[in-house]
């Protein structure tokens, strides 16, 4: 019994970070005008990563970035149209990046543009685990979901450290939530 | 001259052959069809049959051997091109996000 509890406390974290989709999201694509959908496991990583050029420096920083990843998840709609995908898809997203796992670094919301983005991050108390990114825009929603050891620099390559200059995951994180 | 002539005239004169000799002829002949091929002939013929085959046999194993080694490195080539393209294509919409995403804090930063 003790054994299982210990097992489940150090899943946990694992667990927790696991990022659940709405099970109709895929169905977006059919209304969408451009669908990027991709779905990388930790094998499927190392073997993109086994043709990532080391002289390239590029495809040398992905390879970097790639070597502490467990998986790769990214779900990209455009429409046509603003309101063609459904705000509770979203919100069960959001509902799922909660707190002890899961902290949100960045948040911003334009009300002139109707524009919504989160950035999340997972961390096991000392490093970061996972990352998840939600842009909810009146004609695209994009979600990213990478799990795996990510270094504040590997984030920094991957579009910005926001303001950040180190991260301390944890009760004090500080979260940068800004509205327009 | 005619003595000489003569001599060779018995010489190359048609004789008939003794009695026995046809006889004696026939049993050679026949003796030597019957005598066994040596143990180390009968041997060698069969290991260069053997070798032959087995050289067939390697030479196909190796061959194929060699077209799927081939066929395999071509299709994980395939495999991991296209693996590097969707990983490519997912940082490149990360990227993307997290720089739309710092922009519009310090555009807000700055307002």
């Amino acid at each position: 019994m003790k054994i299982a509890c210990w097992l489940l406390i150090a899943l946990f974290p694992a667990v927790a970070q696991e990022l659940k989709l709405p099970p109709g999201i895929d169905k977006l694509a059919d209304k969408a005008t451009e669908t990027v959908d991709v779905t990388m496991d930790q094998s499927l990583l190392q073997l993109a990563s086994r043709f990532l050029s080391d002289k390239n420096p590029d495809e040398a920083r992905a390879k970097k970035l790639v070597a502490g990843l467990k998986g790769v998840y990214v779900k990209s709609f455009e429409f046509e149209h603003p309101g063609e995908y459904d705000q509770s898809d979203v919100s069960m997203i959001r509902a799922q990046l909660k707190p002890p796992v899961w902290q949100r670094i960045v948040g911003v919301r334009s009300r002139k543009d109707g524009e919504n983005a989160e950035v999340f991050l997972a961390s096991d108390g000392n490093s970061v685990t996972g990352l998840a990114v939600i842009c909810a825009d009146p004609k695209e929603l994009t979600i990213v979901h990478i799990v795996g050891q990510i270094k504040p620099e590997d984030l920094r390559d991957l579009g910005g450290n926001f303001g950040i200059p180190k991260f301390e995951i944890g009760a004090n994180h500080k979260s940068d939530s800004k509205e327009e | 001259m005619d003595d000489l002539e003569r001599q060779l005239k018995n010489a190359l004169s048609r004789k008939q052959a003794p009695d026995w000799f046809e006889a004696k002829v026939l049993a050679a002949a026949a003796r030597e069809t019957k005598v066994p091929a040596a143990f180390w002939q009968r041997l060698m013929a069969g290991t260069r049959l053997r070798m032959a085959s087995a050289v067939l046999a390697s030479a196909a194993v190796l061959a194929s051997g060699l077209a799927w080694q081939h066929e395999r490195a071509v299709r994980e080539r395939a495999e991991g091109e296209a693996a590097k393209a969707q990983l490519q294509l997912a940082l490149k919409v990360t990227r993307v996000k997290l720089h739309k995403i710092e922009q519009k804090l310090d555009q807000m930063e700055r307002n």
